[in-house]
């Protein structure tokens, strides 16, 4: 084993206390800065599904050509304040509304497709246009009825729910980066704290390596590492228990939130992002580590 | 390989060596003596480069070491063994790891410890005393330890600051044996020490600082292993 990472290990071995005070408190600061993560992510993606529903549903005749409704699709297509204009036709209708009614067999056998009219359906770039638009489209010679279904029950439309949504998102985002940052202070504090400690404590050895000709790099090196245990750890324990905790609640979430993706439904691009969270973990870890350890030396150092 | 000139050293109003002037040929073994005060742990000092002089020259191997950038103290130091009164050895390490703790500083690869170490550890007669923490040694097998951290590395040049300081004169004397030795093999010493009997029986050169300056200097007379180096 390399000299110094060894001399670290008996620092921490000796001093068992110190090493847990600050493994703790990095993990804490990890497990949230995991979960904030998460909740963000999620948050954004809940705001994303919102946004891009289609909010204005424009009901076809009966009886009109296929050329028709293409044009009309590429014209609302060409249109720059919509987005994602999809068709629907009848017997899609239907499918949508059976599965909407499975649980009750009465309403969905009492249908049949000729009653649910063909549709084109879209979002807009932003919510302000939408009477221009509504208003445009009514005159369109095989449309019938133009909904603007942004109101998800009660009065509230879609974009109440999409500004909601965001403001909450955006709580998330500042309140919980602050906390993330607070947090991360602490940490670093705490080991500047503790290796500040170790190098008190090794003060007499650091006069010796000094005189007998050791570099500042040698002498640095084990408290370095020292921190560098400290946050690798920290941050793999932190970031363990809150994939567990998640992948715990998985199961739950995607039943409550039925086709909302709040976390990544496949397994595989769920640990894709919790890959993605340890890896950035690992480099603010690193850094508070290296900076951390540096900053109490040199203040050692200047006394 | 040694040569001091016209070194002064204050602290503010103290002045602790003024115009220092001498010469330290190869394999050569100086004490240098004088009463508490005098200014010998100061001198070492300034050879180590801990102090700079406020003027003067130190030239070491044709170097002069007051000019060195501070990026090259490491290395300064690396060719200079040194020994301390209170041994300075670090508690928390065996004896073993004391020893390659020198030759990490250095940075000679691991597979070169064991040969070395166990040489010097054989020399100075701690062999059996490798695995044991310094809490556990006496004090002559304290400095016999911070002797051979100075000498693993091979130094050309050793320094000691009063090694016999805390130890009896049974267990000096012998110590100073191991440093006659070290010195027959080709090392220079520079001993700075106040023991009278010691630098008697040893019969060196001794340079002699009074106040801060040389009192006297043996130097002429050190070739000549009959004659005794003066008080
Ligand atoms: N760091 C220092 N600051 C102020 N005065 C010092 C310092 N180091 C040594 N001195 C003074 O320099 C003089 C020589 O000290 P020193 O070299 O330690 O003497 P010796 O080792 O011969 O007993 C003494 O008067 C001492 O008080
Ligand atoms: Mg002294």
């Amino acid at each position: 084993m390399n000299i110094h990472i060894k001399t670290a290990w008996d620092h921490v071995r000796r001093a068992p206390f110190q090493a847990m005070a600050a493994i703790f408190v990095l993990t804490i600061t990890f497990f949230v800065i995991t979960i904030i993560t998460i909740l963000g992510y999620s948050s954004s993606q809940v705001l994303k599904y919102f946004e891009t529903r289609p909010q204005v549903i424009t009901f076809l005749k009966d009886d009109i050509t296929p050329e028709k409704i293409s044009a009309l699709q590429n014209k609302l297509e060409a249109d720059n304040r919509v987005s994602e204009v999809s068709y629907i036709s009848k017997e899609q209708a239907l499918e949508i509304y059976k599965k909407a009614t499975a649980g009750n067999p009465l309403l969905s056998e009492l249908v049949s497709p000729s009653i649910f009219p063909a549709s084109l359906e879209f979002s807009l770039v932003d919510l302000s246009y939408a009477n221009d638009l509504i208003e445009e489209i009514k005159g369109e010679e095989i449309v019938d009825q133009v909904g603007f279904t942004a109101s998800l029950g009660g009065e509230e439309t879609l974009s109440d729910v999409v500004n909601r949504l965001r403001t909450f998102s955006n709580y998330i985002k500042i309140g919980g980066g602050a906390f993330a940052l607070l947090l991360t202070s602490t940490s670093f504090l705490v080991l500047i704290v503790i290796i500040g400690m170790r190098m008190t404590s090794r003060r007499g050895e650091i006069e010796v390596l000094d005189l007998i000709g050791a570099t500042p790099g040698f002498i640095r090196s084990p408290i370095i590492y020292e921190a560098i245990i400290y946050a690798i750890t920290g941050v793999f324990i932190g970031w363990l228990i809150a994939l567990l905790l998640v992948l715990y609640a998985t199961p739950s979430l995607i039943s409550y939130f039925g086709e909302i993706p709040v976390v990544p439904k496949d397994t595989l691009k769920l640990f894709g992002l919790f890959g993605l969270i340890l890896g950035a973990e690992f480099l603010i870890g690193l850094f508070l580590a290296v900076s951390g350890s540096i900053l109490a030396v040199l203040r050692v150092k200047r006394k | 390989m040694l040569k001091l000139e016209n070194v002064t050293k204050t602290f503010g109003k103290i002045v602790a060596l003024k115009d220092i002037n001498f010469n330290i040929g190869d394999s050569e073994f100086v004490f240098i003596t004088g009463a508490s005060g005098a200014g010998k742990t100061t001198l070492l000092r300034l050879m180590l480069r801990e102090l700079l002089p406020d003027s003067g020259k130190i030239e070491l191997d044709k170097e002069d070491i007051t000019k060195l950038p501070s990026k090259q103290i490491p290395r300064l130091r690396q060719k200079i063994g040194v020994v301390f009164q209170d041994f300075k050895v670090l508690g928390e390490r065996t004896i073993k790891e004391n020893v390659e703790v020198a030759l990490a500083v250095i940075g000679l690869p691991k597979n070169d410890w064991e040969a070395r170490v166990e040489h010097v550890l054989k020399l100075v007669g701690l062999t059996d005393r490798a695995d044991l923490f310094p809490a556990q040694l006496s004090g002559g097998e304290l400095q016999r330890v911070s002797l051979a951290r100075a000498l693993v590395v091979n130094p050309k040049i050793i320094l000691a600051d009063e090694p016999t300081g805390n130890l009896d004169w049974e267990t000096a004397d012998k110590l100073m044996d191991l440093f006659e030795k070290i010195n027959s093999e080709g090392k220079s010493i520079i001993m700075a020490t106040h023991n009278k009997l010691i630098i008697d029986k040893m019969n060196k050169r001794v340079i002699e600082l009074k106040e801060g300056g040389v009192f006297s200097d043996s130097e002429s007379k050190v070739k000549t292993k009959s004659e005794k180096g003066k008080k």
